[in-house]
């Protein structure tokens, strides 16, 4: 049996769902993002695991209890907040020490443990200074360290990058994950932002106005989304109108141009209307001898990103965007040229239109 | 004029000088009406009446009972209604903001309380007479419903100590509600769900979270409720026509008429209250930074 | 009996209560708790409440009692007749106007300059606009009529400069504008301070003189339009502290509206009570229009 479950859960705020029949398991040491846009219930969810909202319908289960009722202070799982939320009258120590005081453990093992907390984010120099002496990612490596002070059976992280800076945002991640890896400890981490979710976790949950999407390893969520909202939502992706040609061997048509697809289409009917979806990336230039999917283009537009160069291209009357990585050699074409651009068959996704 | 008013700082040393310019007239009503007037009064009380230095104003006054006691009796009273009106304002403003009533009784509170701090002085006194006088409101009432004559069978009198301070109380606990509902929004709600979250109860969140951060508000506001009691003196003067010595009355006394036949010591009577007036301001101000710090 | 109690007070509310209590032990004690909270709350408001209204209600009632068994507004008739009352009144709004009139003027272009030009002054005249709070109105005007009560003259020299202010009319009133400028210095320069601040007159500055604006112009059109709600409520808290005051009026021998108050209560009972009373309702729209200016935030003073 797993270790956190969370089944049938709904919550409903006056007539408004938010979130609608939940079922999640989660085994011991994983490490679970829930990822959605605002207003999605990711964040209910993961307060209801907390004891902040109680479930409408529905139970979840912690190492085999009922804690669905439980008031916050009666279980034990550590919150992250995304405002950290360090009380501002009590130092380094003394935040992180606040569990185990209310708890009433002795001084000694107190003081042990926040040595312990201290030196696991590296703060041992600031121990005794104040919040307000901190800087946001300081402080929230506090609350990680207050957080998991206690022992907790579970850690819920709830979007506790989004106030910091976006380098300090990509380091702590980092640190986050390999301090959970460490420990073993089993954590939810609540995000808005597909990359945060698709570089830290085990698995991902995406959400969508109070349902499931789909859940997945990042790579599964990534490479084969299972729905459109999904595919959109993580990642960037071309789409665009097409009807089904041959659902046996896979082939769509775009305005003309044909497109062969792995997979999708066998519980189709040719003429269905449907979306096909490729990712920029899975895009290249048909010299790079690649056999399916040559289409003709013509070159529109060239971005330069950094890393990647975007180069957008018009098949038949639509727009795609296509990215390649950057390097010193790399040729591009003129704008306005005739190419032949290439993708494997995997790269074409078939949904619902 | 348009052109040079966005120069870079310091173009010339002339420049520099010149944009001090502006805020002379400010300096010049500051120095006349504000430091002259208190400076004479401080210059005052360390000269004798030929015009020598000397600190024998500031000697009688620690000599002279009477003033001694004046003194006493207003810091008695000041600390008093800035204790009972921090405690109850502090009460209200909790009741109004995180004590879970409805929203509309906050505005109407607080709104009254902007009228009540600033209701005192002779109308507030007239008040307080036409309610507990000898024959007002609640004397009336409490004398039909329990039959108890506040004036003869307790101790009660409108004009004295307890009087004065459930008056000046009129306009101490409203300053409270004001400066303690922003505080009390000011306590994040992931205080407490992180308290909670680590175990607390209510209970232990409120004795070492919340109060805790809220504790330098607290003393600060009351010790500005004291200064504002402290310096009070129509209300008083209106409430006892002079019968209650407090220090402002006495100082009151002292400039209609030299009662104390030493002008001297009048100034240091008044230079007494400044300080204690300015050491309560520091004490407001350094406890004020400090919760800004907390509470931002 | 207690609970009985609590379930009245909560019914009389006329609010509804979350009585939703969930299954575990936790939950229902915190409900609990919330419920006790929720009566103290309404304990302590209507405690307040009582506070507040009933010196107020036995002012007016009071006042309503002038004649013998009739409830009526004989007593405001009265009050409101006596030319002594109508004379003193109006003189004690001049000296609000003047005094408003005078702190914008001083003031304003201050707090202007000082944002503009001039930071480094921020904290001095900052200092200064926090002295009033040190210095009680008892002690200032005291102060004032010790150095205004006998000749001004030019340092080191015999020579007099003016004549004693408070000697004549024209001189008792400047004095007294001033006086209460001072009292309400830290209300007035903290408002137009923050409203100047909010509005960031630095950069509406700029932006006007990049199109061409004179100072004029930038002045009139754009900042003071800008700060309007922030004069508007320093000029009611101002009005709030002058129409009433007591202690400058009386030591410096105007004829006021507050001495005059004071006055008709050392030898009439009725009068003064509906005087009282009518002086409440004026703080109120006083402080209920800076409460529509400024969006709720009220402000305290201290002419006590």
């Amino acid at each position: 049996m797993s270790y956190l479950s969370i089944s049938h859960v709904t919550k409903q705020f006056g007539d408004a769902v938010v979130v609608d029949n939940f079922n999640l398991d989660i085994e011991k040491g994983e490490f679970v993002s829930f990822l959605g846009p605002s207003g999605c219930g990711k964040t209910t969810t993961l307060r209801m695991v907390a004891g902040f909202e109680i479930p409408t319908s529905g139970k979840i289960l912690l190492d085999g209890a009922d804690i669905t009722d439980k008031a916050p202070n009666q279980r034990n799982v550590g919150m992250i907040f995304q405002s950290y939320a360090l009380f501002p009258n009590m130092t380094v120590a003394q935040n992180i020490g606040f569990g185990l005081r209310v708890r009433k453990e002795s001084e000694a093992m107190i003081k042990q443990r926040v040595d312990e907390m201290v030196s696991l984010i590296n703060l041992e120099k600031h121990a005794n200074k104040y919040p307000y002496q901190l800087s946001g990612g300081q402080q929230q490596r506090v609350s990680l360290a207050r957080a998991l002070a206690n022992r907790p059976q579970v850690l819920l992280l709830d979007e506790p990058l989004s106030a910091l800076d976006a380098k300090i945002r990509v380091s702590l991640r980092a640190e986050i994950r390999a301090i959970q890896k460490s420990l073993g400890i089993t954590a939810i981490f609540v995000t808005h932002d597909q990359e945060e979710a698709l570089s830290i976790s085990d698995r991902i949950v995406v959400m969508n106005v109070g349902e499931m999407e789909q859940v997945g390893t990042p790579f599964e969520i990534y490479n084969f989304p299972k729905t459109r909202f999904v595919a959109n939502f993580v990642g960037s992706l071309n789409t665009a109108d097409a009807e089904v040609v041959d659902p046996a061997k896979g082939l769509v048509s775009m305005d003309g141009v044909q497109f062969e697809a792995a997979e999708g289409t066998d519980a189709r009917k040719k003429g269905d209307k449907v979306k096909i979806a490729v990712r920029p990336e899975r895009f290249s230039f048909a010299s790079e001898q690649k056999k399916a999917n040559v289409v003709d283009c013509t070159i529109e537009n060239i971005t330069f990103l950094g890393a990647v160069v975007r180069i957008q291209v018009k098949i038949g009357n639509t727009k795609f965007n296509m990215d390649t990585f950057n390097n010193p050699f790399l040729e591009l074409p003129k704008i306005g040229a005739k190419e032949q651009v290439t993708c494997s068959k995997e790269a074409v996704l078939v949904l619902d239109e | 004029m348009a052109q040079t008013a966005l120069n870079p700082k310091g173009v010339s040393p002339s420049a520099d000088w010149k944009k001090w310019l502006g805020v002379t007239p400010f300096f010049l009503f500051a120095i006349l009406f504000l430091i002259l007037p208190s400076l004479r009064l401080f210059i005052g009380s360390f000269t004798t009446e030929e015009g020598q230095f000397s600190l024998a104003n500031i000697i009688q006054l620690f000599e002279e009972k009477a003033i001694l006691d004046a003194y006493w009796l207003s810091i008695r009273i000041s600390a008093a209604t800035a204790l009972g009106g921090g405690l109850f304002g502090f009460l209200l403003a909790y009741s109004v903001t995180v004590g879970g009533l409805p929203k509309p009784l906050r505005s109407a509170l607080i709104t009254f309380s902007g009228v009540a701090s600033n209701f005192a002085g002779v109308p507030l006194a007239f008040a307080f007479i036409a309610t507990l006088g000898r024959t007002g409101f609640i004397t009336t009432l409490i004398k039909n419903l329990f039959g108890v004559n506040l004036y003869q069978q307790t101790n009660f009198d409108l004009y004295s100590f307890a009087g004065l301070s459930l008056t000046y109380m009129y306009f101490q606990f409203p300053l409270m509600v004001l400066i303690m509902a922003p505080a009390l929004d000011g306590l994040k709600r992931e205080w407490r769900e992180a308290a909670e979250n680590l175990g607390a109860s209510n209970f232990q969140y409120w004795m070492r979270v919340a109060f805790p951060v809220l504790l330098p508000s607290i003393l600060g506001t009351m010790i500005l409720l004291f200064g504002n009691a402290f310096g009070a003196y129509a209300t008083a003067y209106a409430l006892t026509g002079g019968r209650l010595g407090i220090i402002t009355i006495q100082i009151g006394a002292q400039i209609r008429g030299d009662v104390h036949h030493n002008p001297g010591l009048g100034y240091a009577m008044a230079m007494g209250m400044v300080v204690v007036m300015t050491i309560s301001l520091i004490g407001y101000s350094w406890l004020q930074k400090r919760s800004e710090r907390w509470l931002r | 009996m207690a609970s009985e109690k609590i379930r009245k007070v909560v019914e009389m509310s006329g609010i509804s209560i979350d009585l939703r209590v969930g299954k575990g032990r936790g939950r229902k004690s915190w409900s609990l708790s919330r419920l006790g909270t929720r009566f103290w709350s309404w304990f302590w408001f209507i405690l307040g409440a009582l506070y507040f209204l009933l010196p107020l209600y036995a002012t007016l009632n009071f006042s309503l009692r002038m004649e013998r068994d009739v409830i009526g507004f004989k007593a405001y008739i009265r009050a409101f007749e006596d030319p002594e009352f109508l004379k003193t009144f109006l003189y004690s709004n001049v000296l609000a106007l003047l005094t408003i009139v005078a702190s914008i003027i001083l003031i304003v272009p201050t707090a202007y300059w000082i944002r503009l030009r001039l930071p480094e002054a921020r904290r001095i005249v900052e200092f200064i606009t926090l002295l009033p709070f040190v210095v009680p109105a008892i002690i200032l005007v005291f102060g004032l009529i010790r150095i205004y009560s006998s000749p001004i003259k030019i340092p080191f020299t015999d020579a007099t400069l003016f004549q004693p202010l408070t000697t004549f009319e024209v001189g008792t009133d400047i004095l007294i504008v001033a006086g209460y400028m001072v009292l309400g210095l830290p209300y007035m320069y903290r408002s137009v301070d923050t409203g100047m601040r909010t509005v960031d007159v630095r950069t509406l500055t700029e932006a006007a003189q990049s199109l061409g604006a004179s100072w004029f112009t930038i002045i009139v059109r754009v900042i003071l339009p800008n700060i309007r709600a922030a004069l508007l409520s320093g000029a009611l808290l101002t009005f709030a502290i002058v129409v009433g005051e007591v202690t400058l009026a009386s030591f410096l021998g105007v004829p006021a509206f507050g001495p005059y108050l004071f006055l008709l209560g050392q030898h009439r009972a009725y009068e003064p009570a509906a005087l009282s009373f009518a002086s409440f309702l004026l703080t109120w729209v006083a402080m209920g229009l800076i409460q529509l200016f400024t969006g709720g935030q009220g402000q305290a003073a201290g002419a006590h």
